[in-house]
Parts: C-alpha cells; sequence; structure tokens
C-alpha cells in the first residue's frame, strides 16, 4: 500500500496543477487585455498566483513563495480595483507571469532561479503601486511563517483539491479478518492531506471491555486531488466489514462539527466511566492533524483562516472556473498514464491493423465468397479494428492551447526586443493533435512567429504611413480540415515584397537573372536554404536559414507548409500537418513491379493517359493535358529508378497529384491495387532519409511497402520526365 | 504502589486479550508502561489501552505511557490518537 516515495508523486502532481493554474493565469490576463475581463477574471489571476505560492510553500519552494508573493501583492492591487490595467500594464503581467512560468520550472527541475533575471520585471511591476521596495521586502519576510495558514484556507480549494469527509466505523468481523484501520488510515493520508478524528464514546471501564470487539470510529477529513474511486479503492478489502460514509464537501469552511460536544457527553457511558474532572484530562475526541512524513506543512488553527474567506463565493467562483469537477456523485475520473505505455498500445494496435490485412487477405486467397459469414465476421472486424485505432489515436491528441500558449510568449518576447507592438490573436485553441505532433511543431511555429514579428510586420512609422494601426497583429489559428490539421500563421504586415526577394535571390544565384517566376514561385524562394530578405541580421529570427528549416521540420512531420501573401495586406504561411504519425490512408498501387503507397489526401483523382491528351515538351519530357490546363507528366517507376522511361504511355493509369501549394502533377503508375489505411513504420532511424520515400509499411500479404512522400518526390523529380511549373511556365 | 508494564513489539488482535489481562491484574496501582518496544500498534491495542487509561483515571490513579517507541507515536497519530488520551495524572490523595 505504500508507494516508494509519496512526497515526489504529491510534488510532481503539483508541479502539473501549477501548468494548469499558469495556464489560467494566462488565459485571464489575455481575457484582461482584450477588454473582455470581468471581476472574476482578476480573481482567476490572483488565486492562480496564490495557489501556486500557496503550493510551492508547503513544498518549501522559497524562489516561488517569494515571487508569487510580490507578483500576488499587485494582483491584489487590481482586484481591489485600486489599480487599473493598461495594455502596457497588462503585458507587464504577462512577462511576470513567464517568469513565474520559468521559476516554476526552474524548481521543477532543481535549478536555481537567477534573481537578477527576475528582479527588474518585479520592481516593474511593484512600481506599477507606487509601492516601495522596502516596505514589500519586509512584508516577504513576515509572510513567511503565514505561507501555510494561508495555504490551509485557500490552498485546498484552489489548488483544486476536493475536500471528502470520510465516516468509517469497523466491524467486530474486520479484525477478524485480518484488516486493520491502522492500514486504512495511513492510505488515505497517501492519497492527501487528512486531519483525522478518533471517536472513543463506546471505550468501556477495563473490566467490562471486549478486548476484540469493535469501539472505536473515525472521521476524516481528506483534502486530495484524487479521484473518489481511490478514496474509495482504500476501503476495498474492507467492503461489508464496516460502515463506510465518503462525502465531498462542497465548501472549504470546516463544518462546525456537530457532534464534538454531543460525543464528549456521550451519556451511555457516564454511569461507569470517568468523572467530570477527569473529562478533561482525558478528551473523548482526540484531533490531530495528520501530515505526510516530509510534508512542512504545519497547521495553525482552521478557524482563524476559514473565517477571514469569503467561503461561498469563493466555492461558487470555483466551480466556475476550475475545471469542471462535476457533480460530487460522478467526479471526472482521469488517470495520468506513461506515453511509453500508450507508445506501446499505439504499436500494437498498428500491428493488430497489419494482422487483421493479413487475415482479409488469407479469407481472400481461400476463395471465400463475400455473403460468406467468414467474410462478414471479417468485415466487423475491420470496423472494429478501425474503431479501436482511432480510439487510441484519441488517447494521444491534445488540444493545442499549451503550444498556442508558448508561442504568445514567443510573441511577448520577440516584438518586446524589436520595439514593436504586436497583438497575437488565436483561434481554435481546442483543436486536438497528436501529442507527439505538438510537440515537434514548437521548433518550426516558434520559428515562423519570429519570422512574422520580425520581417513579417512593419515597423510602427510604415504602419501607421500605410494607414493602419500601430499595433501589427499576428493570428494564429488551427483547424481540423478533411483529415489533417492546419495551422495558420498570419500577420497584417507589408506583405512579401517580391521584388525584393528576386532581386535576392539573383543576387544569391538562386535563380537566374530574367527567369520568369510566378508570385507562388517567388514566394517560394524564401524557403530555399540560405536565403534572406533582412538587410541587418537580427538575432531574432536567426540568419536567414530560418524558412529551410521550418519546411524540413514540417515535411519530416509528413506536412507542407505554403505562403500566400498580399502586398500590403499580410502573409500568411499555413502548415497542413497528419493528424496522427502512426497510420495513414493510402492507395496501394504498383509501378515497375514495385508495390508502394501514396497518401490519399495528395490525390485529387485518377485519370487514364490518352494520346490525344500528352504533349512532348523538350527532348524527354511530356505534359498531360487535364481539362483546361497542362500538367506535367511523371513517371513514378522512373522516378524512383525502377526502369528507363516507357516509350509510350496510352492507357496508363495517372494519380493527379495536389500539393499543398497548389503544384500539380501527372504521376504514372502501373496498377491501383486497392485503398486502404497503412501503419506507418519509420525509415528514418534505420535508413536515414530516401528521396521521394516518406516511410514504410507492412502489406497484408507481409510484403514491405514503400509510402510516398510527394511533396519530396515532385520537388526533387529529376529524371528524364523532369517538369516543373516553374519550367512550364517559362515554355508557355 | 506503583507498577511497570512493558509492552510487547506487536498489540494487534491476538495480543489484545493476554494484554487486557495483564492490566487487569495490575489495577488499583499506578502504572507505567513502557511502549519503547512496540511495533506494531493496531486497533485492539489500542482499545485495550485506551480503556485502561479511562480505568485508572476513574480509579483516580495514575496512568502513563512512558517511553514510546517512534513507530508508537507515528500509529497513534495516524489513528488521530492524543497522546493525553493514553494518561491519567492520578489524583492526589
Amino acid at each position: 500500500m505504500t508507494s516508494p516515495d509519496p512526497m515526489a508523486e504529491i510534488r510532481a502532481s503539483f508541479f502539473i496543477e501549477c501548468d494548469e493554474l499558469l495556464e489560467a493565469l494566462q488565459d485571464g490576463l489575455t481575457q484582461i487585455d482584450e477588454g473582455a475581463a470581468d471581476d472574476e477574471t482578476v480573481n482567476v489571476c490572483f488565486r492562480a498566483v496564490h495557489s501556486i505560492k500557496g503550493g510551492a510553500g508547503a513544498f518549501g519552494l522559497d524562489d516561488l513563495v517569494r515571487f508569487a508573493h510580490r507578483y500576488e501583492t499587485v494582483l491584489d492591487e487590481v482586484r481591489g480595483g485600486r489599480l487599473a490595467l493598461d495594455h502596457d500594464a497588462v503585458l507587464l503581467f504577462m512577462r511576470a507571469a513567464d517568469i513565474l512560468f520559468d521559476i516554476v520550472r526552474n524548481c521543477r527541475d532543481d535549478v536555481e532561479t537567477d534573481a537578477t533575471a527576475v528582479e527588474p520585471t518585479l520592481r516593474e511591476l511593484e512600481s506599477l503601486t507606487g509601492g516601495s521596495e522596502g516596505e514589500e521586502e519586509e512584508e516577504v519576510a513576515d509572510f513567511q511563517p503565514m505561507t501555510l495558514s494561508l495555504d490551509l484556507g485557500l490552498g485546498a480549494v484552489d489548488t483544486g483539491d476536493t475536500r471528502y469527509e470520510i465516516r468509517f466505523r469497523p466491524e467486530r468481523e474486520l479484525f477478524a479478518s485480518g484488516n486493520e484501520p491502522l492500514f486504512i488510515l495511513r492510505a488515505l493520508g497517501e492519497l492527501g492531506h487528512t486531519e483525522t478524528e478518533c471517536t472513543l464514546g463506546a471505550i468501556p471501564d477495563l473490566s467490562k471491555l471486549e478486548a476484540e470487539g469493535a469501539l472505536l470510529s473515525w472521521k476524516i477529513i481528506l483534502e486530495t486531488n484524487r479521484a473518489r474511486n481511490e478514496i474509495e479503492e482504500v476501503f476495498e478489502f474492507v467492503e461489508g466489514l464496516c460502515t463506510l460514509e465518503i462525502e465531498e464537501l462542497s465548501g472549504f469552511s470546516l463544518p462546525p462539527l456537530p457532534d464534538l460536544p454531543e460525543i464528549s457527553e456521550v451519556p451511555g457511558d457516564s454511569a461507569e466511566s470517568i468523572e467530570s474532572e477527569d473529562a478533561n484530562s482525558a478528551p473523548p475526541i482526540s484531533r490531530l492533524n495528520l501530515t505526510l512524513p516530509g510534508a512542512q506543512e504545519t497547521q495553525t488553527p482552521k478557524t482563524a483562516p476559514v473565517s477571514e474567506t469569503p467561503a461561498p463565493a469563493h466555492a461558487s467562483a470555483k466551480s466556475q472556473t476550475q475545471r469542471s469537477s462535476g457533480s460530487p456523485s460522478a467526479p471526472p475520473a482521469t488517470v495520468r498514464v506513461d506515453l511509453e505505455r500508450i507508445e506501446r498500445l499505439v504499436n500494437l494496435v498498428g500491428e493488430l491493423v497489419i494482422n487483421q490485412a493479413m487475415l482479409s487477405q488469407s479469407v481472400a486467397q481461400a476463395g471465400i465468397p463475400a455473403n460468406s459469414p467468414v467474410a462478414q465476421d471479417l468485415e466487423e472486424f475491420m470496423q472494429l479494428t478501425r474503431d479501436i485505432q482511432d480510439s487510441v489515436m484519441m488517447i494521444r491528441a491534445q488540444p493545442v492551447k499549451s503550444l498556442f500558449q508558448r508561442m504568445a510568449r514567443i510573441v511577448r518576447e520577440s516584438s518586446a526586443s524589436l520595439g514593436k507592438r504586436v497583438r497575437l490573436v488565436t483561434d481554435g485553441e481546442t483543436t486536438e493533435v497528436d501529442k507527439t505532433v505538438i510537440e515537434r511543431l514548437a521548433d518550426p511555429l516558434t520559428h515562423m512567429i519570429r519570422n512574422a514579428v520580425d520581417h513579417g510586420l512593419e515597423s510602427a512609422e510604415s504602419r501607421i504611413e500605410a494607414g493602419k494601426s500601430e499595433e501589427g497583429c499576428i493570428t494564429l489559428s488551427a483547424a481540423h480540415r478533411s483529415g489533417r490539421v492546419v495551422i495558420e500563421v498570419s500577420d497584417d504586415g507589408g506583405g512579401i515584397d517580391r521584388e525584393k526577394v528576386r532581386a535576392i535571390a539573383e543576387e544569391k544565384g538562386l535563380v537566374q537573372a530574367g527567369q520568369s517566376l510566378s508570385e507562388s514561385d517567388t514566394d517560394a524562394l524564401l524557403f530555399l536554404p540560405g536565403f534572406s530578405t533582412a538587410k541587418t541580421v537580427s538575432n531574432l529570427s536567426g540568419r536567414g536559414v530560418g524558412m529551410d528549416v521550418v519546411r524540413k521540420s514540417i515535411q519530416d512531420l509528413g506536412g507542407q507548409v505554403h505562403i500566400t501573401s498580399t502586398p500590403g495586406k499580410g502573409t500568411s504561411f499555413s502548415i497542413s500537418l497528419p493528424l496522427t504519425l502512426a497510420v495513414l490512408d493510402g492507395m496501394v498501387v504498383e509501378a515497375a513491379g514495385e508495390t508502394l503507397v501514396v497518401p490519399l489526401g495528395s490525390i485529387v483523382e485518377t485519370l487514364t493517359a490518352r494520346h490525344e491528351n500528352m504533349r512532348a515538351l523538350g527532348a524527354d519530357s511530356q505534359v498531360l493535358q487535364v481539362r483546361q490546363s497542362f500538367v506535367p507528366l511523371l513517371d513514378l517507376g522512373v522516378e524512383l529508378g525502377f526502369r528507363e522511361p516507357r516509350s509510350d504511355y496510352h492507357g496508363s493509369v495517372v494519380l493527379l497529384i495536389t500539393l499543398e501549394d497548389g503544384t500539380r502533377s501527372a504521376l504514372i503508375v502501373d496498377r491501383i491495387h486497392e485503398q486502404r489505411q497503412v501503419v506507418i513504420k519509420g525509415l528514418q532511424e534505420s535508413y536515414g532519409y530516401v528521396p521521394g520515400i516518406a516511410a514504410a509499411t507492412i502489406l497484408g500479404d507481409g510484403q514491405v511497402a514503400l509510402i510516398l512522400d510527394p511533396v519530396d518526390l515532385l520537388s526533387s523529380a529529376n529524371g528524364k520526365t523532369r517538369y516543373r511549373s516553374a519550367d512550364l511556365q517559362i515554355a508557355g | 504502589m506503583s507498577a511497570e508494564l512493558a509492552l510487547p513489539a506487536r498489540l494487534d488482535l491476538p495480543a489484545a486479550t493476554p494484554l487486557a489481562e495483564a492490566i487487569t491484574a495490575l489495577r488499583g496501582q499506578d502504572l507505567r508502561m513502557s511502549a519503547e518496544a512496540v511495533t506494531h500498534l493496531g486497533t485492539p491495542g489500542l482499545q485495550v489501552l485506551l480503556s485502561a487509561a479511562r480505568s485508572w483515571a476513574a480509579d483516580g490513579k495514575s496512568f502513563s505511557l512512558q517511553p514510546c517507541s517512534e513507530a508508537f507515536t507515528e500509529q497513534l497519530s495516524i489513528f488521530g490518537i492524543d497522546s493525553a488520551a493514553l494518561s491519567a495524572p492520578g489524583r492526589e490523595v
């Protein structure tokens, strides 16, 4: 029943809670900044900081307590209506929130926080209230002993803990069956903070004592962030051997213990038990506060903090602002699971999908008719497999909100260092994406945001000149679109200066002078390695190596980046990503005897090549007429080096591929086998980069098939049938 | 007259009745018990000690538990029992 280190666990959950509180703080500050705040918003911010302080105090994290205290003091001024916040002040509060975030991280990782980095922001913050620094210092010192008494009243609720009143009366049989309340009480203590009361009323004189009877009962007040079922689990083995009541207390003010005087006067045993004067020396109810070993928590009389607090308002506020904790009977049960275990499950499900494909193939090969029960059951099995797969993927899905909040900080920091005023608008924060995708998006997105602030947005003077507001706006949005996630970073800056881009590209020899380029081709130059438009290298958005690295990172995620830009109006980068890195809907095709998988998302339609639709272009290449336009024709077998071009492609199967940026190509394959979901098995680790290939998969017959990377294939198409839309434009 | 009694290591269910008998045998005297050796304090054992403390208090005899092992003190606090409940000062006669 005893976990190896309960304190470490509690500490870990404190930091998880900190993340939630910091998120709430950020949300609140953003609302205040947007003018969408009410009194409660400020309260939420205050409570978030206060709760962090409370928890930090319990764990002796002095740096955190000190900062949170001074931050909270200023927030309290706002709360009390003595300090009004303008935009700059809110920015300052946000910066302080960023520092708070850093200190929390440092405390978590046991890293010392550099006070010199913290102090200036704190001073600036305190200057808002005109509070003298000496006073503050004193207050902090004064504050120390109070930490926990405050925490006692507010912390329990603020940190999202729930209070339970547990009444536990063992029956005689409980002991007889080898159970012992001591272990149960100890286990409860490991779930959170407990206050245990033992009711001694039934203890008789020794001469009347039945030593093996059950005479004691307990009332335990438990403050915990654990789910109710975890509490119930503690009593699992004594079910039916005791009377048990578990009640969730809604407010945090302690009920006035109505049975306290009653029991102390228990009339039943007055006859032969203690005389009244002795009652004082041996009070029938003794109350002890039980804290976990190691917790530096000290208790103060609970009446003091409770009476200071407007309990009902607070409690109701909590129900609105904290995570929806549901009704007392059904608190939302969550489980923290190691990512490793989930990975294992995902892999197993992948194997299941492959296995099911093999089974389907065997059934088909056995010549079992489609309307036989076996085939029908298999159909159901396939559906079930798909459902399982979707559910497993959902476990890893997380809203992009945390990622967006990190970006908000990037905007704040980069705009501050460039002296630009920038507002970040986010949209679709609840869009869920695979956790691994989110993690790997942080770097490219950071780069894009910095680029947008640095290069995308004009200086304040230019903006005013152009009739725009001085404050630039960057929009970050996420949405699900046809089985993919689309994340957009847009700015309302001057748009891409295509003349300049072109000039630089020519100067650097990236394009030939006089070569005609479409607008999107010009924009795409930004993604070329070594391209930089910034006249001076700023330390902010790197040395112009950014965008090609960004594109590479996105492509590694199976995604595509696309730019649209309107002069004077702004630029928008759109990233389109697969929802997960584990499975893919693909079309299984054959080229030069090899089985390959083409991601379904990139295929617009399938056609048949006919003489009348094909036109020769140059010495080695042809284009295919698709309705009103010509599309370069690529032979997949040739592109991958499996064979030489065929003399005649009449009657060949063609996949019309469209990339995110609108580039289209006609890809010739020999045969289309089927359309199905495949499990992605990475090649990067074992083989490294293979041109035109994204990954591999295992098909139903056990054969390994390569999964194409259309973006890479089309951009690196360099065989005899090489056609690029740029060349086409020149030719046309 | 005063008596002393050393408590065994385990005060669990099997130990409860013998303990009650041993303590009952010392009734009428001031009693000092040593809980120094106690490693496990079970509810049945605790009940005997609580009852004894009450009985001694009713008799006006002093009842004390000294010294106590760390385990004993810790387990007492888990039970939510104040050590005062396990002592009786005795009445000045």
